[in-house]
């Protein structure tokens, strides 16, 4: 990866000597840990918050105005807490794990670009990045569950492998529609390709479908009910992360979080245009009068809305069997994704959508 | 016998099932959405805060206490049927003779939460209503020897025979005082008798029951 | 003198075990493991212990192991008055507290022939159905955390604590009840009881459509029910099952109806029964006895006879004559028994208890192999166990 484009930015601006430039670099990469450190301390907060209130409760209420600190409450608890390795697990890999799993998430958020300003790498194999070091992911649940040396983490942790890269393929199949659609993997230009409407209308019926598919397995990816079976509470006590306490089991929360955050990003980026306002074709004053609203939240919001979306699936369903979880993955989403690449194929090729250029 | 036969879901095949599937998991999205919206629903009480507000049943069975009249003193006769019905034997009724009498009155009325059941036998067998149970629920404290309790705050007669002497002073003389953690107890030979003072001087007076 | 040989081997559990282990034979060459479900597992309820052989996810034998909530209550109510030792019911089925504590009055009553009064016998069945809704609710948000939704369970509590109110109200305990006493009750009913009887009805009733909504309908819920843990109604019978476990598995089998007690030969209510006997008939057959019991509860509260709450003095002597007595009624998860034995004095001297989960659990070993983990998580959910009936 190079440098970040922002700090390019500024760099240029202000003179390209090489100790600037990696001042920059480094406030850059310092400023991108923190808020996304931030961003999993918030989505913890509004998921505690949201849940309370699916489930008539009140949630978090006594750190802070409205349990507003209580996930830094507990960020703190967990670095304050004893951090116990079982005595027969693999010491290395133990530590590993969890590091895996974090840093998988942060590689993956580099590419996704929150406003036309605001990327910190638009490579020209954007998409293709994210799916590739996502995938990263599931080498921490898997080394985190077989380092313990417990048989329910193990049984977690090949649970979460079959799972995700089961899942991967539905998720790539959903994917490839939009690449076709926007006939480019730079994720920059998928979003332009967005101008005149966002894909999940603008390619009537398959992007939609694609959209769903994109959800569904995502939701599977990320291991958030109703596919939480690498967890699987009720049935493997807490998966693959039963032996982790304190700090590791925080960075695998961590994971956790900034991975919804991650799919929710890419999910808003390629089918509901990232940045770009809602635009419809060349009705330039509805289009002018919806760029008022700034990019950035443009993006945040229709990220918060694939959230939010993930965490209404989570308390409303229970969980599936890990046979029907193969099952769906196979027999369902993938027939169904595979058509749905078909008829976005035709679609592309006729130009079939909405405001086609071609 | 009059039954009926429980529904099962339609095995159907694999499209209308599929529909099926959707339509059931937007159903059950609705019903979660529609108390998301509504704050209203929310049953959450906050303990500590609602103390004031937070009204218990007057049944509720949380301490044993005495009664008393209105002048303050008890009826109990120490006739130790509470202590005989006791299925834990968390009473113990301590009585004395004082000098020159025959009849035995209550020293002290020892009550241990830690075994107590909460049967409410011994609020129902009692001849003088003197036992009854209150709904005073916050009875933890930070040592369990703390959990052992004299219920009465005074020795002495029942009232019945303390309205005959008219003289307050006179009346006076016939009672002492005693604390909550006053007395000796029959479990285990341990004495209990002035725990308070020696181990635990201050905290004579917090988690006594009302 | 006649020695009696002893054929069944008795064998410790590390000795099951290994018999288990030789016999691993998997299709497909792989090694098969032993996993302790429990003690402390969130999906055994309590303190559960279930030694599973697991072939990758399947199972393949499964052995409880019980004993670790075990308190000798049996042996604890022989040195306790019969009046004295019902509150120790209230401990074994702590959902049924109240179910339980009228299966020893009236093993006790019928022992020493003490009349009791028609009030005293509609409060009761009043009682014991609410605890049965109530124990329904608790089971039904609980079977829902098991299979991973999570609001159900608050969902279940949030309507159980109506009815745990109206417990509260008038016998002043929301758990431990010890309500019903040998020759009547404890409290009359609180005056505010009836209207609230009523408020919570009108409250239940829409709450089943959306249980349905959420829940029941749920096309989840009903792939991972329906066929799995299939009881059939033989085994059932054989394995002593009783209560929802067995109704499910077809058998119209009800104390209620076969040799009514209280006053419900009375009322008119129907019993839910299973075609298939898998995890879906279990669950319906609660969902449906639910609202079985409402309308018990609608037919009796408005005519509630007068009379005494207590028909004999509480502090009363009870001596029965030396003699064996049993009374059983059907508890909210099956047939609660209690066999007394008197030798003419103020106390008991042999009890025992037979009690539902017991009989109820040993099914788990029938119908678990050849599942899941997930399937084994909503059998044992379904079977409606609670460990502490199980161990006495």
């Amino acid at each position: 990866m190079s440098v970040s484009s922002v700090s390019q930015d500024i760099a240029s601006h202000l003179g390209s000597a090489p100790e600037i430039s990696a001042a920059y670099f480094v406030a850059g990469l310092l400023g991108t840990v923190t808020f996304l450190t931030v961003m999993a301390l918030i989505l913890i907060y509004a998921e505690r918050k949201v849940a309370a209130h699916f489930q008539c409760r009140l949630g978090p209420m006594r750190v802070g105005w409205h349990g507003l600190l209580q996930s830094v409450a507990d960020a703190l608890k967990l670095i304050l807490k004893e951090d116990i390795v079982p005595y027969s697990a693999d010491k290395f890999l133990h530590a590993l794990a969890p590091v895996f799993a974090v840093v998988a998430m942060l590689l993956s958020l580099i590419a996704i670009p929150t406003s036309s300003r605001l990327a910190l790498s638009d490579s020209n194999i954007g998409v293709l990045y994210i799916s590739a070091v996502s995938g990263l992911g599931v080498l921490g649940i898997l080394l985190g569950g077989w380092s313990s040396n417990n048989k329910w983490s193990l049984l977690g942790a090949m649970r979460a492998g079959a799972q995700i890269i089961s899942y991967e393929l539905s998720a790539t199949l959903s994917v490839l529609v939009v690449i076709m659609l926007s006939g480019s993997l730079k994720l920059s230009a998928i979003i332009h390709s967005q101008e005149a409407g966002w894909w999940i209308w603008r390619a009537p019926g398959v992007g939609l479908l694609a959209f769903l598919l994109f959800i569904v397995s995502s939701t599977a990816e990320i291991n958030r009910t109703p596919f939480d079976l690498a967890e699987g509470e009720s049935e493997l006590t807490a998966g693959f992360h039963t032996e982790y306490s304190g700090m590791r089991f925080a960075f695998f929360f961590l994971a956790e979080y900034l991975n919804l955050f991650v799919v929710s990003a890419l999910g808003a980026t390629l089918f509901l245009g990232g940045w770009m306002p809602f635009h419809i074709g060349n009705f330039s004053g509805f289009n002018a009068a919806m760029d008022l609203i700034p990019e950035f939240i443009w993006f945040m919001g229709k990220t918060a809305f694939l959230i939010f979306l993930s965490m209404w699936f989570r308390w409303t369903f229970p969980r599936l069997r890990v046979d029907q979880l193969m099952k769906l993955e196979w027999k369902v989403l993938m027939p169904i994704g595979f058509i749905n690449l078909l008829l976005a194929a035709m679609m592309t090729l006729f130009g079939f959508y909405f405001f086609a250029t071609t | 016998m009059k039954t009926v036969i429980v529904a099962r879901p339609g095995d159907g095949n694999f499209v209308s099932r599929f529909f099926y599937g959707v339509k059931s998991l937007l159903t059950g999205m609705r019903v979660t959405f529609r108390y998301l919206v509504h704050p209203s629903t929310v049953v959450t009480q906050q303990y500590p805060e609602n103390r004031k507000t937070l009204k218990l049943a007057e049944r509720v069975r949380a301490q044993l206490s005495f009664t008393f009249d209105e002048n303050g003193f008890h009826k109990c006769t120490a006739c130790h049927i509470c202590e005989q019905q006791c299925p834990n034997a968390s009473i113990h009724v301590m009585d004395r003779k004082p000098a020159g009498s025959t009849k035995s009155e209550l020293d002290t009325f020892i009550w241990r939460l830690d075994s107590c059941t909460f049967c409410n036998l011994c609020v129902m067998v009692c001849p003088f209503q003197v036992l009854k149970m209150n709904s005073n629920f916050e009875s933890s404290v930070y040592d369990q020897k703390l959990l052992v309790y004299n219920l009465t705050p005074y020795a002495g007669p029942a009232s019945s025979v303390l309205m005959k002497v008219a003289d307050v002073e006179e009346r006076k003389k016939l009672i002492d005082a005693r604390g909550p953690y006053d007395g000796p107890t029959a479990l285990s030979g341990f004495p209990l008798a002035g725990i308070s003072k020696q181990v635990f001087p201050e905290t004579t007076q917090i988690g006594a029951p009302q | 003198m006649v020695t009696v040989e002893i054929k069944t081997k008795i064998s410790s559990l590390d000795e099951r075990i290994n018999a288990m282990a030789l016999q691993g034979e998997s299709p497909l060459g792989t090694q098969e493991y032993f996993v302790n479900m429990g003690p402390q597992h969130p999906s055994t309820h309590g303190v559960l212990r279930l030694v599973l052989k697991l072939d990758g996810e399947t199972v393949r034998e499964i052995i409880p192991v019980l004993g670790y909530i075990h308190r000798g209550m049996e042996k604890k109510a022989e040195t306790l008055g019969y009046r004295q030792q019902v509150h120790l019911t209230d401990r074994l089925d702590y959902l049924c507290s109240v179910m339980n504590n009228w299966v020893v009055s009236a093993v006790v009553e019928k022992a020493a022939k003490i009349e009791i009064n028609d009030r005293i016998q509609t409060i009761r069945t009043i009682f014991a159905e609410l605890q049965r809704v109530q124990s329904h609710l608790l089971w039904w948000g609980v079977f829902g955390m098991d299979l991973g939704a999570f609001t159900p369970f608050l969902y279940g509590f949030r309507d159980r604590e109506k009815i745990t109110k109206i417990f509260e109200e008038t016998i002043g305990a929301r758990l431990t009840m010890n309500y019903i006493q040998p020759g009547g009750l404890m409290y009359d009913i609180h005056p505010d009881f009836v209207k609230d009887v009523k408020a919570m009805i009108s409250y239940m009733k829409p709450m089943f459509k959306e249980y349905d909504e959420l829940v029941s309908g749920n096309i989840i819920i009903q792939e991972r029910l329906k066929n799995v843990g299939i009881l059939d109604a033989q085994s059932a019978v054989a394995l002593g099952a009783s209560g929802p476990v067995l109704r499910a598995s077809g058998v119209a089998h009800d104390l209620r109806k076969i040799k009514p007690y209280g006053v419900y030969e009375k009322v008119d209510f129907s019993i839910p029964i299973g075609t298939v006997g898998d995890c879906w008939d279990r669950y319906s057959v609660r969902m449906l006895e639910m609202r079985e019991s409402l309308k018990i509860i609608e037919q009796l509260i408005d005519s509630i006879p007068e009379g005494k709450h207590l028909t004999m003095k509480p502090g009363a002597k009870i001596r029965p004559p030396a003699g064996i007595y049993y009374e059983q009624m059907e508890t909210a998860r099956g047939i609660f028994g209690v066999f007394l034995h008197s030798d003419g004095s103020e106390k008991p001297s042999r009890v025992h208890y037979r009690t539902p989960n017991f009989h109820n659990l040993w099914c788990l070993t029938k119908i678990a192999p050849g599942g899941r983990i997930g399937d084994l998580v909503s059998i044992i959910s379904s079977l409606d166990v609670v460990v502490p009936d199980i161990d006495r």
